[in-house]
């Protein structure tokens, strides 16, 4: 069976795209995170325009999110205040995505930016999860790290207007959940991620937030500047397709609730570094991609 | 043969020496793409009148026109260890979908010169060659036509031109899914012992029906409106998954 997306404008299996969003899905509920980063370059693999696989993504984005910040809010683990902020500043971020996304549209090298983008991204957060993982794996158990958390304090301190975040017990200036929410936002406008790989270690290390309180902020944040998002991907750039997200979101769904089960079995350690390998091996696709001499000499495209 | 009782053929009087005429009708003027099938066969019926000898002796070619577009190619540049799209060059007009299909190859049809002035096969499409005052084929022109041929968009058949009975014949085309909406042209040409005899065209429109359409024009034209409803569409999606979830 083939269907045509409208916005993709390409001929595809639906059952192919509903077992890659069932394959994200599963990993995504098994290591808890959000998928966004290993979705879209797997789309563009398939032959989705990256153009459309970002703006796509951003929408299924909104859709995974929502499902987990229900049970968040339900245990009273979001801190709203706190989210506030990141989203302000996500907002912006978003805004000023778009507009660097648009940037290279206009001059043809959407494409290009998007792999180097991810190949960058990928590229290190697959190396500092594997080496975080695989030292986490040699080390005594009863090591800890408790240094950090004194570090980031005493700038963090030195900022001004700082005020009470009843929620996450903090008592700390806006700014840097502005700013953090800031990078987050462009960095989902650009890449069609929610940004969770970089908010959760930045909140719990830089912000010094509450380990309980953090995934559902993040969710929170990620709900609506994936929205934002969206709402510009469609109006700027006509690059999403909702046939598409929602074939991906049927799978998704399934595949989250097989892999949080199947994670259940795994020490995290372990988890990471599978995890970390799997972002390698996508990372090193669109790199050689990207390296390799093309087979077309020339690219071919509409011009807009 | 579908819609056979809706041709009208146009029998014209023959006029001596190696006169023949020739006419299409198309078995619907409105070609309708939808979204749950690799796309749609156009079929075209046709008449040669007033021929004499046997229909082998004739050879038909029929070339399809859709809507025109401006197109970029790029070349690919090394830029360090990696490719990068280099400096534009616009293709103006350029049809985005052409078709031909003959009773043989056209080369062995037609000669040079009408092969050039009718545009007759992929090769020989004018807004495309931007390099024709240049004798080699210039790569440029041949990866264009490469990329439209992967796609679907351009094709050159052979066969897809039929006589039924006597001098009968039909035109069959495969549209792709992606085949551009708006007014086709189609135009038979007769030939016979590389002579031109007659030509005749029909016009035809093709249409996108179905969801995947409804999308696609909400898409371009209320783009905001469109992207509330993607994350209106999503919202709801997500939390019907997340009651899904809370009930396991």
């Amino acid at each position: 069976m083939q269907i045509y997306l409208p916005i993709a404008e390409i001929t595809v299996d639906p059952f192919v795209i509903v077992f890659l969003g069932a394959a994200v899905g599963f990993l995504s509920g098994m290591f808890g995170v959000g998928g966004g980063f290993l979705m879209t370059p797997l789309l563009i693999f398939y032959g989705v325009p990256p153009a459309v696989a970002v703006g796509t993504e951003a929408s299924q984005i909104v859709a995974s999110s929502v499902s987990g910040v229900l049970a968040h809010f339900r245990r009273k683990t979001v801190d709203l205040q706190m989210g506030g902020f990141l989203v302000a500043g996500g907002a912006v971020g978003a805004v000023i995505g778009i507009m660097i996304f648009r940037y290279f549209r206009a001059i043809g090298q959407i494409e290009s930016f998007i792999s180097i983008a991810y190949v960058v991204f990928l590229g290190a957060i697959g190396l500092l999860m594997l080496m975080e993982s695989l030292r986490a794996l040699l080390r005594d158990p009863k090591a800890k790290r408790t240094r950090r958390k004194h570090r980031s304090a005493e700038w963090m301190a030195a900022m001004p207007f700082a005020m009470r975040f009843r929620r996450s017990g903090l008592y700390i200036s806006p700014i840097p959940p502005i700013i953090l929410g800031f990078l987050v936002g462009v960095l989902a406008a650009i890449m069609g991620v929610g940004g969770g790989f970089v908010m959760v270690p930045a909140m719990l290390y830089i912000l010094n937030m509450p380990t309980k309180v953090v995934i559902g902020t993040s969710l929170f944040q990620i709900i609506f500047v994936t929205a934002i998002a969206t709402v510009l991907h469609a109006a700027a750039n006509q690059t999403v397709d909702i046939l598409l997200a929602l074939l991906l979101l049927t799978g998704g769904v399934i595949g989250a609730q097989i892999g949080a089960r199947a994670g259940r079995r795994l020490k995290g350690e372990q988890l990471r570094a599978l995890l970390a390998l799997i972002v390698l091996a996508v990372c090193a696709r669109l790199f050689f991609d990207l390296a390799l001499p093309p087979t077309a000499l020339f690219v071919v495209e509409p011009a807009l | 043969m579908r819609a056979l009782n809706l041709i009208l053929l146009f029998l014209v009087i023959a006029t001596p020496a190696y006169a023949a005429d020739i006419a299409v009708a198309l078995a619907d003027d409105r070609v309708e793409v939808d979204a749950n099938f690799a796309g749609a066969e156009l079929t075209l019926f046709g008449a040669v009148t007033g021929a004499d000898g046997k229909a082998d002796d004739y050879d038909i070619i029929a070339v399809i026109n859709g809507p025109t577009g401006d197109f970029n190619v790029r070349p690919l540049e090394q830029r360090g260890i990696i490719w990068l799209p280099g400096a534009p060059t616009t293709i103006e007009n350029a049809p985005r979908f052409y078709a031909t299909s003959a009773t043989r190859r056209i080369s062995d049809i037609a000669p040079l010169p009408d092969q050039a002035k009718y545009e007759l096969g992929v090769d020989n499409i004018g807004a495309i060659d931007l390099y024709a005052d240049t004798d080699a084929a210039h790569p440029f022109h041949a990866a264009f036509v490469d990329a439209l041929e992967t796609q679907g968009r351009y094709q050159d058949s052979i066969g897809g031109v039929s006589f039924l009975k006597g001098a009968l014949f039909t035109i069959q085309a495969a549209l792709p899914a992606n085949t551009p909406v708006g007014e086709y042209t189609v135009d038979v040409y007769l030939y016979r012992d590389g002579v031109m005899i007659n030509r005749d065209s029909a016009a035809l429109r093709v249409n996108k029906v179905g969801l995947e359409r409804r999308i696609y024009d909400l898409a371009h034209q209320r783009p905001v409106l469109y992207g509330l409803l993607c994350v209106a569409v999503s919202l709801l999606a997500g939390w019907i998954a997340g009651l899904a979830f809370r009930k396991s």
